[in-house]
């Protein structure tokens, strides 16, 4: 908003004559914020509200102040499901986004592999999440998925995601590089593809080896596109909740639940809609200073 | 909604600041300046990264301690007055 309003003065500065206004095209913004008051700020103040209340319904309740927020912040099992979902989304971005760039630069550039490529890549992209979930779900079991079959009886690793806690992990972070690395690979290939050929021609004749280019050409041009797969895979990795859901349903024990499984746990199983407002107002909070710090380190840091 | 007094009053006062923010705005517009944050902000910047750091106190301070929340909404809000002056 303010930045909008900077903008706007310093347009305006020039030309002092064309200060006389109309806003009358501000009226079209209206459909959005009708929109977005009904499906994310009405139910947010709802969410607000349920998160300082025992809700036995509607016209049976008690304000208990704070007390929601204290025993979640305290409660060592949403602890725990924090660490796991942070240390889940870090090793999701850091599998992800490198996998994602090699592979757009070894796409080909023209003739007809680039529409294969593409097609091939942007496959995963097309399978809805709970079908990932049970492809893997399958797949990833040791007596009829090919797999964990080969796993076990090929490389002779015993290999079981409903009994191991570090299998059942391995499973869903593959599971979710298998899911969402094509997405960065198909950003980075279109920024990549955004690089005028200039750059490419003047390192040829400096004789710059393939990874000086890489580094020095083709890096920093891709920040733009890397700060939004940054953005998207982190915040679909922290609240990633479909995919576990089906192939582990969180388990085996609670080695794979993470914050939004706890969360839908306590919210629609127990049905606690009070501690889980507070649940979900603090992981908002997190979500919100997360994406602000990725968004201005990678947007500001070149100022 | 089931609405509450309390939270009725910070979602009022969240409207007013808002409210204000766009009022003094329009009066004299913001100036994107560097302070101790480092990063180049506009005074709503700062009101968002305030508030945002004043929630954090609030979570962090019911987290670990039975302290008074009085005083914790206190330190909030000095927070927020600091980074919305100093920022």
């Amino acid at each position: 908003m303010s930045e909008q309003s900077t903008g706007a003065v310093q347009a305006d500065e020039p030309r002092p004559a064309l200060k006389r206004k109309d806003n009358r095209a501000w009226w079209l913004v209206l459909p959005v914020v009708v929109s977005v008051a009904f499906t994310a700020v009405i139910p947010l103040m709802t969410v607000v509200n349920f998160s300082v209340q025992d809700v036995f319904s509607p016209v049976d309740r008690v304000f208990v102040g704070l007390e929601w927020f204290r025993s979640i912040s305290r409660d060592p099992e949403v602890r725990a499901a924090l660490v796991r979902t942070l240390l889940f989304s870090a090793q999701v971005l850091l599998l992800e986004i490198p996998l994602g760039v090699a592979l757009a630069v070894v796409m080909p550039r023209r003739g007809l592999g680039v529409s294969v490529a593409l097609v091939l890549v942007a496959l995963p992209l097309l399978i809805p999440w709970n079908v990932v979930g049970t492809i893997w779900q399958i797949f990833a079991r040791g007596d009829i998925g090919l797999g964990g079959w080969t796993i076990n009886n090929v490389l002779g690793v015993n290999f079981n995601y409903t009994l191991d806690s570090t299998d059942a992990w391995i499973t869903v972070l593959l599971m979710d590089v298998w899911h969402w690395t094509p997405l960065v690979a198909l950003l980075a290939y279109a920024g990549l593809r955004s690089i005028p050929e200039p750059y490419f021609q003047a390192a040829q004749i400096d004789a710059a080896s393939a990874w000086a280019t890489f580094r020095h050409i083709q890096l920093p041009r891709l920040r733009g596109v890397l700060t939004i797969a940054v953005l998207l895979r982190f915040m679909d990795s922290f609240m990633i909740y479909t995919e576990p859901f089906v192939v582990t349903g969180g388990g085996p024990g609670n080695a794979t639940s993470f914050l939004s499984i706890l969360l839908s746990k306590i919210a629609v199983g127990q049905f606690d809609v009070g501690p889980a407002a507070a649940f979900s107002l603090l992981y908002f909070l997190l979500v919100q200073i997360l994406c602000y710090v990725f968004f201005t380190v990678l947007t500001r840091s070149g100022r | 909604m089931v609405w509450t007094v309390p939270t009725a009053l910070v979602f009022a006062g969240l409207v007013v600041l808002l409210a204000a923010m766009a009022v003094w705005g329009r009066i004299s517009p913001p100036v994107a300046r560097r302070g101790f944050l480092r990063i180049e902000t506009d005074r709503g910047d700062r009101l968002y990264i305030g508030l945002i750091s004043a929630a954090v106190v609030l979570a962090g301070w019911i987290a670990v301690t039975d302290l008074s929340m009085w005083l914790a909404l206190g330190c909030a809000l000095l927070v927020a007055l600091v980074i919305g002056r100093w920022g």
